[in-house]
């Protein structure tokens, strides 16, 4: 918008002029010289991009940024983050803040209407987004910038192989850098359990998924929190944060009944073979399972419509007696109420955490548009981040007023902790920034609680989790109309399998339905795409 | 037209000249009407007419940066997928069904509630009965709905309370398929009733008073009078209205659908309005739900103009 403001004020400028030049000779001399100065200045501007140290510009320019803003932050430009590194880069960042509800809509209008800032920032594109909207040349590929001008990043993916074939189109180009999350911790969520009711009422830690059950049963039924009320939740989870976006209680209970999710989809990997697992047999028991849970009222009634702002006040409850995080977070207050616990043990022996994210966490977080005039400055801008420096500042904030280091490790004072700002401070908070997060700069959200959680889900990781495949512009537009019509029908399907809307006498034509879709058709695409990933 | 209205008898005198010359010359005599005129048409062109060359993208696959024009044609291939897709069915049934009901039931409504108006002797009662019906037409969807969700919450909710002091198991009324276009319909009603009896209420205004006097006097009861006189008086008014509604029949309140759905009450709340946001908006498969847009409103004019040509049949009164 601005650009195309600036470039409409110059071209009237030069039509006026012109005017003006036609009629008088004596100023034709002047306005030459007028516009070869401009010239000869987007010029420099554009050769000083140095290719390491700051300033990254001598000049100061600034980049208009479309940014996702998350209900815990302030706004951007009151971000010491954002404050400093201007100072120090040089390079103002001008944010258009949207937030999270409506965010999806906003983003695609934007690129429909092609009237596109310079940076995104915080994007959340998908794959197909970006292979749709970077063939169709609205996003700048970045494959041969990376080398000079985003150091750090270069060396992420250096370090991770993982990290180039999860953002490489087959034709090689890269429009969008991901968040590298280095830190295992920050790529699971940690099952938490009431530990002060299992031992007020005297339980064992579960083991297996019948375990759970008793569990469960014992929470409902037996007042552990002791008001005499039946008001405690004993099992929740997230609900589905928009149609086709998965539905989180069955990705979280998913390994239990030997159900992977590779390839950044409902996707088991065996011997080669790639199975979409939606459907099977193991699926149904999966089902059968939650729909038991829910039908007893032991799963929370609502699972499927609670928004993320009520699921996390209900961690921080103390009512609840088991739910799925990454952190603990939420409920610091009571964190020693709760302690995460392994994988249960399925029905036939499986014990697999399935959920869980590969290095490459959050695809899209980051994309510069074709219009951007200066490319090479707002890599390098980004860049900064997916080092620690510029990450413990993204992180963090500034040395001594929000944080102190112990041992080469930032910590958040204590003083600025009670403030209560802590999120407020940081684009981190509330996901999907474009930076690294490796154990250096995570103190906050991997203290030594959710380090032990860590530790138990540990053992039952996939020994590799594949990011989702990338996909040619012919294929992605395939696998768009597969997955819309599928990924609609299963969450819906699935939903009402639990919620016991509909009874399991209806499997068959369940599995009939996705078979019709095309449930075969996408298994094959996959299958393609992960010999050549393996090759 | 007005022009037209004026001076009929002028036109009729000079019929043997051309009709192009004519108008012509007539347009330049008053063109001070035709300038005011000159202002709607405007606005008609840029607004309403020229947005319509974007339909295109309904056969075309549409890429925001080759443009409307420059995007590369695609034939009937958006529509044969939505033809051949597992959601046209529900879709073209949940669409037509809520309208259906919602015509058979909340049409009448407000006409009743106008002749009751009407017949109430204390007028200061009168408007206050219509005043507090209309009221409810000023609140926002948003909080429609959120007041929804509160009253037929199963956890404390009024009704789910009342049902359980009755010794029922309380109901996930917005969790139900079956619930869903009850809630939607039922509420409508209540919301929107007393806002379009008002238009029926100045109708009846209108009828003249001695048509009720002679009745009184035939020994009419108050009911014979309602029949005979106040409705034959609205009759008008109310083809028109009922012309116009269908007019937006597969147009229906797509806000208040969307945040009423979820995945449990999907099956008959997924209607064509809330799917082209979901998938064309929020996965942005533009031509694909242009498609389904044209589709939509390709239904809309047929409907259009079938009511309207029985209108003219059967009672004389219609748009044109």
């Amino acid at each position: 918008m601005r650009h195309k403001r600036g470039k409409l004020t110059i071209s009237t400028m030069m039509a006026i002029s012109l005017a003006i030049a036609g009629c008088s000779n004596a100023d034709e001399g002047t306005n030459a010289a007028a516009n070869n100065e401009a010239a000869s200045e987007g010029e420099n501007a554009k050769a000083t991009v140095s290719t390491s140290g700051f300033p990254i510009v001598q000049e100061p320019i600034s980049f208009t940024m479309f940014a996702r803003i998350a209900p815990v932050n302030g706004p951007f430009k009151d971000m010491p983050v954002f404050q400093d590194y201007e100072k120090l880069s040089n390079i103002k960042a001008e944010f258009t803040e949207v937030p999270t509800d409506g965010f999806q809509e906003k983003k695609n209008l934007l690129f429909a209407s092609n009237e596109l800032p310079d940076v995104l920032f915080r994007a959340g594109l998908t794959p197909l987004e970006t292979i749709r909207y970077g063939t169709a040349g609205q996003l700048l590929p970045l494959e041969n910038l990376i080398g000079e001008y985003a150091p750090n990043f270069k060396q992420l993916m250096d370090a991770y192989p993982e990290i180039r074939s999860a953002i490489t189109t087959p034709e090689g180009h890269i429009y969008a850098l991901p968040t590298i999350v280095t830190l295992g911790a920050a790529r699971t969520d940690k099952k938490w359990i009431n530990q002060a009711w299992l031992k007020k009422l005297n339980l064992q830690e579960p083991q297996t998924t019948e375990d759970l059950y008793n569990v469960l049963v014992a929470f409902r039924d037996k007042d552990p929190n002791g008001n005499g009320k039946p008001d405690e939740i004993p099992m929740t989870a997230r609900a589905s944060s928009g149609p086709g976006l998965g539905l989180p209680v069955v990705n979280m209970m998913s390994g239990s009944f030997g159900l992977d999710n590779q390839l950044g989809y409902n996707i088991n990997l065996a011997d080669g073979k790639v199975e979409i697992w939606m459907g099977n047999d193991r699926n149904k028991e999966l089902l059968q399972y939650l729909n038991k849970l829910y039908s007893e009222k032991l799963l929370d009634p609502e699972v499927f419509s609670q928004k993320e702002a009520e699921y996390l006040a209900k961690q921080g409850s103390g009512n609840t007696g088991f739910f799925f995080d990454q952190t603990n977070n939420p409920f610091l207050p009571i964190a020693d109420q709760y302690t995460g616990i392994a994988p249960l043990e399925g029905p036939h022996g499986d014990r697999l955490q399935s959920q869980g994210a590969p290095v490459p966490r959050d695809f899209g977080s980051f994309a510069i548009a074709s219009v951007n005039e200066h490319p090479e400055a707002a890599l390098r801008w980004v860049d900064y981040f997916y080092g620690e420096e510029g990450s413990t500042l993204l992180r963090f904030g500034r040395e001594g007023e929000h944080y102190e280091l112990k041992d080469g490790i930032p910590y958040y004072t204590e003083q600025f902790l009670q403030s209560g700002n802590q999120a407020k401070i940081t684009p981190y908070a509330g996901g999907g920034a474009p930076h690294l997060i490796s154990d250096k700069v995570a103190s906050f959200i991997n203290p030594p609680q959710v380090q032990e959680a860590q530790k138990k889900l540990d053992p039952y990781m996939p020994e590799i989790r594949y990011a989702a495949p990338m996909f040619d512009e012919e294929t992605a537009r395939k696998v768009d109309v597969l997955r819309n019509d599928i990924d609609k029908y299963y969450e819906e399907q699935s939903t009402k399998f639990i919620a016991g809307a509909i009874g399991f006498e209806k499997w068959d034509e369940f599995q009939a339905t996705l078979k019709k879709m095309g449930l075969e058709d996408l298994q094959q695409i996959y299958q393609t795409a992960y010999d050549a990933m393996e090759k | 037209m007005k022009t037209a209205q004026a001076n009929p008898t002028r036109i009729a005198e000079r019929n043997s000249s051309r009709p192009g010359i004519r108008l012509l010359k007539q347009m330049a005599k008053r063109y001070d009407l035709y300038l005011m005129l000159l202002l709607p048409v405007v606005w008609y062109l840029i607004f309403h007419y020229g947005p319509l060359y974007g339909l295109q993208i309904a056969f075309k696959n549409f890429n925001p940066a080759k443009g409307i024009v420059g995007s590369s044609w695609a034939g009937f291939e958006h529509f044969e997928r939505f033809f051949n897709s597992y959601y046209f069915g529900r879709l073209l049934w949940n669409t037509m069904s809520i309208n259906l009901f919602s015509l058979l039931i909340a049409f009448p409504i407000p006409i009743l509630l106008a002749l009751i108006i009407n017949e109430i002797p204390s007028k200061a009662f009168g408007k206050w009965l219509q005043n507090i019906t209309y009221l409810p037409h000023f609140i926002s969807i948003v909080v429609i709905v959120g007041m929804l969700k509160l009253f037929l919450s199963p956890k404390g909710g009024p009704i789910n309370g009342l049902i359980e002091a009755f010794g029922g198991e309380p109901i996930r009324f917005l969790e139900e398929a079956g619930w869903f276009k009850t809630i939607f319909i039922g509420s409508n009603i209540w919301q929107n009733m007393g806002w379009q009896s008002i238009i029926y209420i100045a109708a009846l205004s209108g009828v003249n008073p001695q048509l009720y006097e002679a009745a009184k006097m035939d020994g009419a009861s108050r009911l014979r009078r309602i029949w005979h006189v106040s409705l034959p008086g609205i009759v008008p008014v109310i083809v028109i209205l009922l012309i116009l509604d269908i007019g937006h029949f597969m147009n229906i309140g797509f806000e208040k659908v969307l945040l009423m759905q979820n995945n449990l009450n999907l099956e008959s709340s997924d209607v064509i309005s809330t799917f082209v946001y979901t998938t064309g908006i929020l996965k942005g498969e533009y031509s694909y739900t242009a498609a389904i847009g044209l589709f939509n409103s390709i239904i809309n004019l047929a409907l259009l103009l079938l009511v309207n040509r029985i209108a003219r049949k059967t009672s004389e009164t219609s748009l044109w």
